[in-house]
């Protein structure tokens, strides 16, 4: 806003009498407030940031031989775009609440600042409820808890074996054998036989390829394409979520990290915008403050950007 | 240069009136229009199913026309200086030239991968198995 002064050396040939008096000559800055341009420099290193992760997404998806479509890992397509809906609301209001406060009238400017701390959360809810179905199904972005293989291999049966000759689930699994037909569902009971046919074929030796292919479909099937297949679970990991059985979703591993990292660094950025409205809230939403209404408005508009690239991204490619 | 940049300064409050509520609410509306229109690909009238590049290139020209859309209005980049060209452009550019950057050594990766890789790594050949499997599964009588 005020320009930086600039000392100019001035000879008036007075030779040394005016120690203390210097002449300013004041350079032109930019039209724009210290703070937003501060913000814009933090919005231009943003798009590298996130050009970097989307790009390399991008180029990692790309360039994979195989990459899971978005129902093998779960994804819901009408939930993505309810939260992108809903982030596009939460740019309106900011939007709302900066013309309030400029207009001096603080309540309207208070309401929308409300508003858009609650789409925010609203947000993050939405995500945190997808996040938590990617860890039912066993789709972590880290080995120890993670159950996705990428190929129906000997490397996938020998997981299977070792989940099944644990200790704990050896006893289970005596106690699922001898439950009566009467307390199983019928997706439970063709579950039981299935299961009971992978362990009699993982004792033997001579093991082929799509032999495993049959396990994996047998224990998380991945559902065909088309409205029919969304959602149906019927594998043995469904109708018996305790046993963690390892599956194969091909492509998935790399499609885990990704997700996981760019909607995590996403979401570090909603959380970021939350607790600047939360601050924003304790204050007097008028014309002073609108400079930081603005700045926080700008923030939240590039989070608003980044998701409407992520969404076709992540959710519809 | 000073004066034109003083008067900048003071216009700079009356530059948002450009703004105004009608405009925020007909870009709000484009923008749920748009998102709405990503999901075309979806529809059984769209004539490119068996092409998905020609879906991907749809749903980025509508992301795109979503962004600019927030950028020039909702950030009020369409009333700003000059200045803005200075911060965006370069970012842009940079953001394009980072992913070109990444195409010879990950994107082209499979081309030239290690033994030990290769024999760990999916294959589209797997899904091909995969659904073959589930295709001997759905054969028989559905569970429920």
């Amino acid at each position: 806003m005020s320009s930086p002064a600039i000392p100019v050396p001035h000879d008036h040939g007075h030779g040394d009498g005016h120690h203390g008096h210097i002449h300013l000559q004041y350079q032109p800055g930019l039209p724009l407030t210290r703070g937003k341009l501060i913000m814009w420099l933090f919005l231009s290193t943003e798009i590298m940031f996130f050009a970097a992760l989307l790009g390399s997404y991008i180029v990692l998806r790309f360039g994979a031989a195989v990459w899971p479509k978005p129902h093998h890992v779960h994804l819901s397509e009408p939930i993505g775009a309810f939260n992108t809906f809903v982030l596009i609301c939460s740019s309106v209001t900011i939007v709302l609440a900066l013309e309030a406060a400029k207009a001096n009238k603080t309540q309207l400017a208070k309401l929308g600042m409300i508003a858009t701390f609650v789409l925010g959360a609203l947000f993050l809810g939405v995500k945190g409820y997808e996040y938590q179905a990617k860890f039912s199904h066993g789709i972590f972005p880290w080995a120890p808890h993670g159950l996705i293989y990428e190929r129906p291999d000997l490397y996938y049966g020998s997981a299977v074996r070792a989940r099944l000759g644990e200790p704990a689930i050896i006893a289970r699994l005596k106690e699922l054998d001898e439950a009566p037909v009467s307390s199983l569902s019928a997706a439970q009971q063709s579950a039981r036989g299935n299961l009971q046919g992978i362990r009699k074929m993982l004792t033997d030796p001579k093991q082929e390829s799509f032999e495993m292919a049959v396990v994996a479909d047998q224990i998380a099937p991945l559902p065909a394409e088309g409205p029919g297949g969304h959602g149906a679970a019927h594998g043995i990991n469904d109708a018996f979520p305790w046993l963690r059985l390892p599956m194969v979703i091909p492509g998935g591993s790399m499609w885990a990290s990704t997700y996981f990292l760019l909607t995590g660094f996403h979401a570090i950025h909603v959380v970021v915008g939350l607790i600047v409205f939360a601050v924003l809230l304790g204050c007097t939403l008028g014309p002073k403050n609108a400079g930081m209404i603005e700045n926080a408005g700008l923030y939240w508009h590039f989070v608003d950007l980044v998701w409407i690239f992520m969404f076709p991204l992540l959710y519809l490619f | 240069m000073t004066d034109h940049t003083a008067s900048h300064d003071h216009t700079a409050d009356h530059d948002h009136a450009h703004g105004g509520i009608g405009k925020y609410i007909a870009v709000f509306a484009a923008l749920c229009f748009l998102t709405t229109m990503s999901f075309l690909t979806y529809s059984a009238a769209w004539p490119w199913r068996d092409q998905p590049q020609v879906g991907w290139a749809f749903m980025m020209a509508v992301s795109c026309t979503k962004a600019l859309l927030v950028v020039l209005f909702f950030m009020h980049v369409w009333w700003e200086a000059n200045w803005k060209y200075v911060l965006t452009i370069p970012a842009a550019m940079m953001a394009v030239f980072l992913v070109l950057m990444l195409v010879p050594d990950v994107g082209m990766r499979n081309r030239m991968v290690s033994q030990e890789r290769a024999l760990h790594m999916a294959r589209p050949t797997d899904v091909l198995l995969l659904q073959e499997a589930s295709g001997a599964g759905h054969a028989e009588p559905a569970p429920h």
